[in-house]
């Protein structure tokens, strides 16, 4: 790390400045074209542009777990799911009606301008207290703070993560949960005949029976 | 008797002579960089030089990744065909070179020659940018491994990240990415099935390889990468493969007796104190050897290998997502790919096998011995002192490393040629059926066995 | 299947290359301080950056309404011009947290137009994002011994994921039914 540092020395003080400017010109262009993007599966991928540098603003700001976290959660599982549901909603992979009217978009134009300015304004006003100390090393703060001070949110969390899990699957097997209805009815007597989509499956076992 | 015993002495001199240009170059190149310019600038005395200096240390772990990349691909994908020959008894590519020795270097200078064709309706940046997402996090992924492989060398601490094994992960799980984006950007409906699966596959099987890896760190109680190697030093019985470090009070035990200490059953009773801890011991051994199998299970699929190479079946998806890519971007898919087995092998070589650690225990270990050490150490000090070009702390750890990896690697190359391809559904039911929940309990499990037996004592 | 030539040079029109220069050159007058002086000599005083911001949107305005550049490319360049504007010689808190009200606000607004429910998903995302970069600049630079911040983004980060996988199985329950994610045609509740 000394060797950073004394890099850092030698381009004095601007290293993360740059790195800033860097991701952000990154990041703002690349979150417009998640919007605007007519070619819907490449918006996806600029959606995982966009997590990308963020995950680089987090290395910049010493937060290495995060960043990792972020890297491995939002910019491959998330988004990568994000990705193939785009994929299957879109089978013919056409381009898209332009979104909403002229009216709509006018409106909420305004409305996410004068967001952002309340924001902008509110956050200038503000006197920070900042704090000049040394970051301490976030791996083993994190692991403390989740298992000391927040480790009944942590529980929670995990709750809400297996209910979301249950949930996911219930209602993408929709379809399968109908058809297991059904199938004890057609095939009454029949033991240890698991139902399947496949076709292959099926003919196998009606075969062996 | 053997039928190919020929073949197979063709195929180890062959290796051997591929492993010493390998590392041999390696090795020159990351002395040039990292050992012998600072050497030159060290008289002198000017800014220049000292940043030169500092400059050159930070990038020799990244030109050594960059320069070993190509050539151990290289001779990969030869010991791979010339492997899978000897397991169907054929010969193998045996005509370029002496013995097919240079054969993938023609390959890959055909590769290189080839047109580079970009089908019509596909989108062409991203088609293009699909391999380098593929390729780029091989290279960074294997960088904070360096500094455990080579025992924590001076040249390569500077990648020795707190994150340690999490950043590895976090890294090599991108390459899906590219296989994703490259399968759509092809505008073919086999890339963008095999791309499907393959990031499904990705997803499905990160979850029992990540569980695997954290279990293991929950056991050494740290994520950095070289700390879990040199906890596993002393020996096959401190090996995390082997009970995570649980049976190392019976290595001290060992070590007593072989010393003629009085006292030795005492430190059994010592490390071992009540039959919870001989049970906890026993489950944290069945535990480990499960967890080798998930981590190379979940291995196998992460990075498309056979039994699990669905993305890229050939039989099904005339070649997967990289159907329509030809010419050098298909090369660096090649490369990625052959690269990505190396890595996993590292992986598992400083996580279960530890690290460049000798099997023998220290007790056993002749290379430990001051007698043999002594004149050894006396005839190599010219290298290691004058030009440091041999560091004894890190060479021998080295060739441990290199041997377990090819092991694991060969491993590999004799699982594709064994075992058939999954079906896509089995593929899936076996990931979250079977591998998922094994993989939680035996992470329960090692929780509680834990707290009954003192690990790497 | 697509023709992205036609699109490239609409995308690259000649408002929008202009539209760019323009902002360029406040961007880089700002940076210098020429603009402040520009602005103190017509007795503006107090708030430069604030000038600056108003002259970029309002030249983006005209540039889409009455000149036909193409709004995505004019938008995309005034976003950046004027983020420059609002965050050159700030603190780097304010620097961080300016970045991530923006990314907050095209999430607000890709939300609020989208018609594809996916898409709507994703800016969701978005914004959650904007939040994490909120919390980790305020760990970095506020509360750099506790970190509270990098806690509570790792529970937002569990929270998305959670939001993720039950928000995309419903998009895709919906959209077996009926066939569509637009929505504008998601009607089912509607008398």
């Amino acid at each position: 790390m000394e060797h950073l540092d004394l890099l850092r020395a030698w381009i004095p003080g601007r290293l993360d400045d740059f790195l800033f400017y860097l991701l952000a010109v990154m990041a703002i262009p690349m979150a417009l074209g998640v919007l605007f993007d007519r070619t819907i599966i490449r918006s996806g991928f600029l959606l995982i542009g966009v997590f990308g540098s963020i995950c680089g603003l987090f290395l910049v700001l010493q937060a290495q777990f995060l960043a990792l976290a972020q890297l491995m959660i939002y910019a491959v599982g998330i988004t990568l799911v994000v990705v193939i549901a785009l994929m299957l909603t879109n089978p013919k992979l056409e381009k898209e009606a332009q979104p909403g009217t002229a009216h709509q978009q006018l409106g909420s134009f305004l409305v996410a301008g004068a967001l952002f300015f309340t924001i902008y304004c509110a956050l200038r006003s503000e006197s920070w207290p900042l704090s000049s100390e040394a970051v301490s090393p976030d791996v083993q703060t994190i692991g403390m703070a989740l298992t000391t001070t927040y480790a009944l949110p942590f529980e929670f969390a995990s709750v809400l993560l297996l209910a979301a899990l249950v949930g996911a699957i219930m209602l993408a097997k929709a379809e399968r949960a109908i058809s297991d209805k059904e199938e004890p009815s057609k095939e009454a007597g029949e033991q240890n005949q698991p139902a399947t989509l496949f076709e292959r499956d099926t003919t196998v076992s009606s075969t062996r029976r | 008797m053997i039928a190919n015993a020929a073949e197979i002495r063709k195929f180890t001199i062959l290796s051997w002579g591929w492993l010493t240009i390998i590392f041999g170059l390696v090795w020159a190149v990351s002395w040039l960089v990292g050992v012998a310019i600072p050497l030159l600038l060290a008289n002198v005395q000017a800014d220049w030089a000292r940043l030169v200096t500092e400059i050159c240390q930070v990038l020799t772990p990244l030109v050594a990744v960059m320069v070993f990349i190509p050539i151990n691909a290289m001779f990969m994908v030869l010991a791979e065909r010339r492997a899978l020959a000897l397991f169907t008894v054929r010969k193998g590519p045996n005509r370029v070179g002496p013995d097919g020795f240079l054969q993938t270097l023609a390959d890959a200078l055909k590769l290189l020659f080839k047109e580079d064709i970009t089908p019509r309706g596909a989108d062409a940046f991203m088609f293009t940018l699909a391999p380098i997402i593929f390729f780029a996090p091989s290279i960074f992924g294997a960088l904070p491994l360096l500094a455990a492989v080579t025992n924590n060398h001076n040249l390569f601490q500077v990648v020795n990240l707190p994150t340690g094994i999490f950043y590895v992960l976090a890294v090599s799980s991108v390459p899906v990415v590219g296989i994703v984006m490259g399968g759509w950007a092809s505008n073919n409906k086999y890339s963008l099935v095999g791309a499907l699966r393959s990031a499904a596959q990705a997803i499905s099987y990160e979850i029992p390889l990540v569980l695997s890896i954290i279990t293991v760190c929950l056991m050494a109680g740290t994520l950095d990468v070289v700390k879990i190697a040199e906890m596993q030093k002393g020996g096959l019985l401190n090996w995390n493969i082997l009970g995570g470090g649980a049976l190392s009070g019976l290595n001290k035990y060992f070590q007593a007796l072989a010393a003629g200490q009085a006292d030795a059953h005492q430190m059994l009773s010592q490390y071992y104190p009540d039959w919870g801890s001989v049970i906890a011991t026993v489950v944290l051994i069945a535990c480990t050897v499960l967890l080798v199998g998930i981590y190379l299970t979940g291995a196998c699929a992460e990075i498309n290998r056979i039994p699990f190479d669905l993305p890229e079946a050939e039989s099904e998806l005339v070649s997967g997502y990289n159907t329509e890519y030809s010419g050098i971007k298909f090369a660096i898919f090649f490369l990625a790919e052959f690269t990505n087995l190396f890595i996993v092998s590292t992986i598992a070589t400083v996580m279960f096998l530890g690290g460049g650690d000798c099997p023998l225990p220290d007790w056993l270990n002749p290379l430990t011995n001051p007698a043999v050490t002594q004149p050894v150490g006396k005839f190599f000090s010219f290298f290691t002192d004058r030009i440091h070009l041999i560091d004894p702390s890190t060479f021998f750890p080295a060739i441990w490393v290199i041997i377990k990896v090819y092991a694991l690697v060969f491993f590999a190359i004799l699982v594709r040629g064994t075992l058939p391809r999954f079906r896509i559904d089995q593929l899936m039911a076996f990931g979250w059926k079977r591998l998922v929940p094994l993989s939680l309990i035996i992470f329960v499990l090692v929780t509680f066995a834990k707290g009954a037996v003192r690990l790497h004592v | 299947m697509i023709d992205r030539g036609e699109k490239k040079g609409q995308f690259l029109g000649a408002v929008s290359v202009s539209y760019g220069l323009i902002a360029l050159i406040i961007v880089v007058l700002f940076a210098s301080g020429l603009f402040t002086q520009m602005m103190e000599s017509i007795n503006l005083k107090g708030y430069p950056d604030i000038y600056a911001f108003v002259a970029i949107l309002f030249l983006g305005t005209f540039a889409i309404l009455f000149a036909r550049g193409e709004p995505v490319a004019v938008m995309a360049i005034g976003t950046i011009a004027s983020f420059f504007v609002l965050t050159v010689g700030q603190e780097p808190l304010v620097r961080y947290l300016t970045l991530a009200a923006v990314l907050f606000s095209i999430g607000m607004y890709g939300m609020v137009v989208s018609r594809n429910a996916v898409r709507v998903l994703m800016s969701i995302e978005l914004m959650l994002n904007a939040v994490n970069l909120n919390l980790v600049a305020f760990a970095r630079y506020i509360d750099p011994i506790h970190l509270r911040g990098q806690v509570f983004a790792v529970f937002i980060l569990t929270v998305a994921a959670a939001e993720a996988a039950v928000g995309l199985a419903i998009v895709l329950a919906i959209y077996r039914n009926t066939a569509t994610v637009d929505m504008e045609r998601f009607k089912l509740l509607k008398w």
